[in-house]
């Protein structure tokens, strides 16, 4: 955050606990009458730490480091009682609560310790005072205020920190899981066109067919590699679904004509003609069935039945994909439909993930149960047209 | 390049990939064949002898340290090579498999092509002993010392093996289940007169007059069990000497 708008930020708490001129003061004379007991009220915070394990552990520089860190703490002390709380003062406090991210203090142990060594300092502050109870407690109450403003300001540090340490650690991860996932795929295509490319160069007696044949091979493959990158980037910025009242069992057809499935499956598609119609873009639904179609041939190399069964629940259409193939183990289907996960030897792991986007942008979702073994039933629940109508009444 | 190339077994599921290493290597000579799944390989190497496999790892159905086993077991004597886009544990179990290098992808041409070149020039050894432990025991020791190690259980069996590869030398158990050393002697010197014989047996006693009568036969030399190993080695590494000079001269 910028130094001026976390100042604002301070300013505005300020405002809210009512903090004042008199309150900024008061605290800078309570200066010298606190000086004498800061070392002990330091020294009691550390002892306090080496008898909790959770804190101890955040220290891992021995004697030395807690030497460093006794200091700091006192800075901090004469910081909070030198009565200038201005930009560079918040500025201080705000890379306090960052440093507890870096070192992996918890934020929970910093609360309890600053609101330990407030106890030290008011117990202090009422020792040495000469003054009458009154001004006493105003002089206490705009210690407290002080030093609520501090946790704030260092717990905001800590909490934006955290977040941002933990986006950047997503980022890296699905970075990694991208590269990953299309490296694989494009190294295929770019090892055909290598030895393509070799064979061409370094053969001693090519035909021109043989020549042919690879400069073929090469264009076909540097359009496979084209491919790779463009299902990347459209499920990438998915297009907005152009929705419209769709047949379930003409999608579901046209699917099925895309993926010829060979007559070792055996394909059953039920399809009441009394189920609604569905909202959803044609398209992208043909895609999700194409997919699944796909899924449920893959998971039946030798043979099997792929049975594909609409029915009407409520205001849902409800399409039931089942197979009776390989079926899907416990551990892959927490993982399955996440973006380049695959268990297949070839391709890039998007089936499921573009699956789940599509219906998610039609308020439509996705349920997937499996048997390993015995096989696996992907079911597609769809908004009707029906639901639509009542609901615009 | 010899009358006889030295052949290779290209499995890979990417069929253009496995049409490009065809090409390259049967341009360069050799006698190249290739599947595209595990069980049509195997099938292959029932019916025939190769003298190197390069095996994809990621195939479906049977992968490639699947393949690899099975040819440690059927084929001892082919050197194989596994090729794969990731190591990790993979490598291990090939390693166990008996696998001879591990490339990973997308392979360097002319380091396979170097690799294949090297693994085709070493001796060739066939080990002829009902003693399967004893066997793998040797084929182990001299898998280390970058020989090729068939291997036959009886007489019948290795009259098949001589009658499908080549060997350098050949090392032959005076008892077997369904013959004695000396049919397999002869057989030896029918289709492979340029082998070298090295005898193997256990009773001094019983089998003497036999181990006498295949020396005089013109049989190369004979050790007795319990081996001395670094002596049969040595042993070993002058019969392949003797035998490799008298090709070149």
């Amino acid at each position: 955050m910028g130094q001026l708008r976390l100042f604002g930020r301070y300013q505005f708490l300020q405002d809210y606990v009512g903090w004042t001129e008199q309150d900024e003061q008061r605290v800078r004379l309570l200066g010298p009458q606190l000086q004498p007991h800061l070392p002990a009220l330091i020294d009691d915070f550390y002892e306090e730490i080496q008898r909790h394990p959770n804190v101890r552990s955040v220290i891992t520089g021995g004697a030395a480091q807690i030497e460093r860190l006794k200091q700091s703490l006192n800075d901090w002390v004469a910081d909070l009682l030198s009565g200038c709380y201005d930009e560079e003062y918040v500025g201080r406090r705000w890379r306090v609560g960052k440093r507890h991210v870096a070192i992996g203090l918890d934020q929970i142990y910093a609360n309890a310790a600053i609101s330990r060594l407030r106890g030290g300092i008011l117990r202090a502050l009422g020792s040495e005072w000469t003054g009458d109870a009154s001004s006493l407690q105003e002089a206490s109450l705009s210690l407290t205020k002080l030093i609520d403003l501090d946790m704030a300001i260092i717990g905001d540090a800590y909490q934006a920190e955290l977040t941002s340490l933990l986006q950047r650690t997503e980022r890296l991860a699905t970075m990694g899981q991208v590269a990953g996932g299309v490296a694989h795929e494009l190294r295929n295509p770019l090892n055909v066109v290598k030895t393509s490319v070799y064979f061409l160069l370094n053969a001693r007696n090519p035909t021109s067919e043989k020549t042919n044949e690879h400069l073929k091979r090469i264009e076909r493959h540097v359009e496979l590699a084209d491919g790779v990158i463009t299902t990347l980037t459209s499920f990438a910025k998915m297009p907005t679904p152009d929705i419209r009242s769709v047949s379930v069992e003409q999608c579901l057809r046209e699917a099925l004509d895309l993926h010829m499935l060979d007559n070792r499956i055996e394909v059953d598609l039920q399809c009441p003609p009394e189920i609604p119609l569905v909202l959803a873009d044609l398209n992208q639904l043909r895609i999700v069935f194409g997919n699944l179609i796909r899924n449920a041939r893959d998971a039946m190399p030798e043979e099997g039945k792929l049975s594909i069964i609409a029915s009407e629940s409520g205001d849902e259409v409800v399409v039931k994909v089942v197979d009776t193939g390989v079926g899907i183990t416990q551990e892959v289907l927490a993982r399955i439909s996440e973006p380049l996960y695959s268990t297949k030897a070839r391709g890039l792991g998007l089936g499921l993930a573009i699956v789940r986007a599509i219906l998610d942008k039609i308020n439509g979702n996705l349920a997937i149960r499996s048997e390993p073994g015995r096989g696996s039933t992907f079911t597609v629940r769809l908004k009707s047209v029906a639901q639509q109508a009542g609901a615009s009444e | 390049m010899k009358p006889n190339p030295p052949s290779i077994l290209l499995v890979d599921d990417d069929i253009d990939i496995c049409s490009n290493m065809l090409d390259i290597l049967i341009d360069l000579g050799y006698h190249v064949e290739s599947a595209n799944d595990g069980a049509t390989a195997l099938e292959m190497i029932r019916q025939n002898s190769y003298d190197v496999a390069v095996l994809d790892y990621k195939m479906p159905g049977m992968n490639g340290v699947a393949l690899l086993h099975q040819i440690r077991k059927t084929r001892p004597e082919m050197v194989s090579l596994l090729v794969t886009a990731y190591a990790g544990s993979a490598a291990d179990d090939a390693m166990s498999a008996g696998v001879s290098e591990i490339l990973s992808k997308p392979v360097e041409v002319t380091r396979l092509i170097k690799i294949v070149g090297e693994a085709v020039d070493r001796p060739l050894i066939l080990i002829v002993d009902d003693d399967r432990e004893l066997c793998s025991n040797l084929w182990d020791l001299m898998k280390d010392r970058g020989y090729r190690v068939g291997l036959a259980h009886d007489g019948e069996e290795a009259a098949r093996r001589l009658a499908e590869s080549i060997y350098d030398v050949v090392l032959i158990d005076i008892k077997l289940p369904d013959c004695n050393g000396s049919g397999v002697f002869r057989k030896v010197c029918e289709v492979n007169p340029e082998a070298r014989t090295l005898l193997i047996t256990g009773e001094v006693a019983e089998t003497g007059c036999v181990v006498d009568q295949i020396l005089a036969e013109g049989a190369d030399a004979v050790h007795y069990k319990p081996f001395d190993v670094p002596k049969l080695l040595e042993t070993l590494e002058r019969l392949i000497k003797a035998r490799l000079g008298r090709e070149a001269s």
